[in-house]
């Protein structure tokens, strides 16, 4: 999953950040040469992305590093030729309706694993972990089925449901509320609060940190779904962004200026997301260490 | 009335006894200090008065009526726990509000009781900062507005005091205590450090391996330790515990290498194994020769006030208390003497307490005489 590379920074600690500013000065200013170099290479595919789709069909290929005659021609051919205001909106509601679900079934779900015992807690956290492990492709059919059952292919709220709860929401919440200490959760229980004041008012404000990070895996991992929409989708009004992209790769040959200028347009939603929570990752990473 | 009844209350953990029948009566108002070595189960015991633990057996009562089974908010009991456990995402005002809040009290009322509790423990400049912005110091009295605004029966306490430094860890005892004679509430304290539970308590509950060693007014646990582990716990330094024998008519001797020295008479069967003790600040100390037992000075450590002297006689070493001084007495020859006024006496099987010995037949100790092979 694409994903994959924007977790690993999301989720390191600090702590690894300080220890590499802590070794001498050469050694930093290599790791900082190496990070530049990736950096460079992690973002040089989205600025071609950016610069080509300001080029004109007939410059498409050239090599230069900047648009020689800057347009906006492929982005009112893209406008017309799908609904990409339409598609936009169904892949917001997609991906931040999965997202809030998400949360809160994790939320929900950690809560009880984390702090309680009840029969079977063990083998229902195993069974929710192995979930994890089983490929889409395995469930991809059944989910099909369901659906398809329920009347409610071509629709978006079928493209929600299977992304209502998911194992590595749940396992990763659980994790961090078993990392939570004891003794507030027993202090807040002294002081009268209930398992969802505890749950709500101390567990989650202080996870804010984890709740962020998870918040913008699961959002662009919604965002990017392709298969699951795929199949789904009947007719472009009910479609998402990246089904849209798609339909400018025919048969005939691909339309390389509408698509980038549709790939563009789909990625600035989610770069906004990655700044908006990432400051919030930021500044509570600042704020934990608290005991 | 909110005393507190501790009835035959046991714990176990997956079977395994932590606690082994607890019963102690708390009066209404009194400071209670429990003591023992790690993993005795104090906190245990704590824990289950504040309902954060089942009881196994047994029951605990406040003001007459059962615990068991009530939810730990309504035992109205507060807790201080050792690390704080403050919400680090409120600020102080919100913390100590907190149970206010959940208790749905009127805002003008929370805002006055918050208020009055930051008055108390000096915190009316730093309530709208976090606990992360706070000294340790500081955050243990935010911990302590915190059950100070829910007017509790019993404020329990678990070793609050055992993240300050020693300065600090002063000033909050007096505080603590000064706590306690304003609002007079009924406290449980838990500490393993015995100045807190000697200068707080005015009982003093010594556990050892899930059991109650003593219960007690503090002086009467210093004076009377009921038990060779009390005897050898409270105080520092620690009580001179020698091993000794019963002998004819009832002498008590010490098991000395190659000689029995008596030090006490007593009634106790002949053969019988006793253990004898006593307190460092006990011991005369005499430089001048023939008067006791002949000891080596093998360490002396300076205390400031006073200093401890680590005297070995025939293999078995003694604390002796000296006051301040400058003579160099280190590795010099010393005459020790056991006052028997000063001795304790402990059966070497049970532990237990044997009462007071009298003074030996013969002044044995003077003369350093009646040597049995
Ligand atoms: N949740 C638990 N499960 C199993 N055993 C436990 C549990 N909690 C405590 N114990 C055991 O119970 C015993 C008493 O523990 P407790 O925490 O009450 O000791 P303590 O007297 O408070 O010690 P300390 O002074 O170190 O805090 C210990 O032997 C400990 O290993
Ligand atoms: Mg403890």
């Amino acid at each position: 999953m694409t994903t994959d590379a924007i977790a690993t920074p999301v989720f390191s600690k600090p702590v690894a950040l300080r220890r590499i500013s802590d070794r001498s000065g050469l050694n930093s200013a290599a790791g900082h040469l190496l990070m530049v170099l990736l950096s460079i290479f992690c973002l040089f595919p989205v600025y071609w992305m950016l610069v080509s789709s300001f080029r004109p069909a007939n410059t498409m290929f050239e090599t230069s590093l900047w648009p020689t005659q800057p347009s906006l021609d492929n982005y009112t051919r893209a406008i017309d030729a799908i609904p990409i205001a339409r598609m936009l909106i169904n892949t917001l509601v997609f991906s931040a309706v999965s997202t809030v679900l998400q949360l809160l079934t994790g939320i929900l779900a950690a809560f009880a694993f984390a702090r309680w015992k009840f029969p079977g807690d063990r083998l229902i956290y195993t069974g929710v972990a192995l979930t994890w492990l089983v490929p889409f492709q395995v469930v991809m059919i059944p989910n099909y089925l369901l659906v398809a059952h329920m009347g409610l292919l071509d629709s978006v709220l079928a493209l929600i449901l299977p992304n209502i709860a998911a194992a590595l929401a749940i396992m990763l919440l659980a994790q961090a509320m078993r990392g939570f200490p004891r003794e507030v959760i027993e202090a807040a229980r002294m002081d009268g609060a209930n398992n969802w004041r505890i749950l709500w008012e101390v567990l989650v404000p202080n996870l804010r940190g984890t709740i962020a990070s998870l918040a913008i895996l699961i959002f662009i991992s919604t965002w990017n779904e392709y298969f699951w929409p795929l199949l789904l989708s009947r007719t472009a009004e009910n479609s998402v962004i990246q089904i849209g992209i798609q339909m400018f790769m025919t048969a005939e040959g691909n339309q390389w200026g509408p698509l980038m200028a549709a790939s563009t347009l789909a990625s600035l939603p989610v770069l906004v997301i990655y700044v908006v929570l990432q400051r919030q990752v930021v500044q509570s990473f600042m704020k934990s260490g608290i005991r | 009335m909110t005393d507190l009844q501790i009835s035959g209350v046991k714990k176990t953990y997956d079977g395994k006894p932590v606690l082994h029948g607890i019963d102690a009566t708390i009066p209404d108002g009194h400071f209670v200090v429990i003591v023992g070595p790690s993993g005795c189960g104090k906190s245990t015991l704590l824990r289950m008065i504040a309902g954060l633990e089942d009881i196994s057996a047994g029951t605990i009562a406040i003001g007459g009526t059962v615990m068991n089974d009530i939810e730990p908010a309504d035992r109205g009991c507060a807790m201080v726990f050792q690390n704080y456990a403050l919400y680090p995402h409120m600020t102080v005002r919100q913390n100590i509000a907190y149970p206010l809040r959940i208790a749905k009290l009127p805002k003008a009322e929370q805002d006055r009781r918050v208020l009055e509790a930051a008055k108390i423990l000096n915190l009316t400049d730093y309530l709208d900062r976090r606990p992360a912005q706070l000294s340790g110091g500081q955050r243990q009295r935010v911990a302590m507005g915190r059950a100070i605004v829910r007017e509790p029966d019993v404020f329990l306490f678990d070793e609050p005091l055992s993240n300050l430094d020693a300065l600090l860890r002063v000033q909050m005892r007096i505080e603590i205590k000064r706590l306690h004679k304003r609002l007079n509430a009924t406290s449980i304290f838990v500490t393993h450090d015995q100045v807190e539970a000697m200068t707080l308590a005015d009982t003093l509950i010594v556990m050892n391996g899930g059991r109650v060693e003593q219960i007690g007014p503090p002086s009467d646990v210093y004076r009377k330790p009921a038990s060779v582990f009390v005897a050898g716990f409270m105080g520092a330094p620690a009580m001179n515990l020698l091993p000794a024998t019963v002998g004819q008519d009832g002498d008590v001797m010490l098991d000395l290498s190659g000689k029995h020295v008596a030090v006490a008479q007593s009634a106790l069967p002949q053969g019988k194994r006793v253990i004898v003790g006593i307190r460092p600040e006990n011991v005369v100390l005499s430089a001048k020769s023939g008067a006791g037992l002949p000891a080596t000075v093998d360490l002396v450590e300076e205390l400031g006030g006073s200093r401890v002297a680590y005297c070995n006689f025939a293999n078995c070493e003694v604390a002796v208390v000296l006051p301040a001084g400058e003579d160099d007495i280190e590795g010099s020859t010393v005459w020790i003497n056991l006052p028997t006024a000063a001795l304790h006496l402990y059966d070497q099987l049970t532990g237990l307490r044997i009462e007071t010995p009298a003074a030996p037949k013969l002044s044995s100790l003077t003369r350093d005489a009646k040597v049995v092979s």
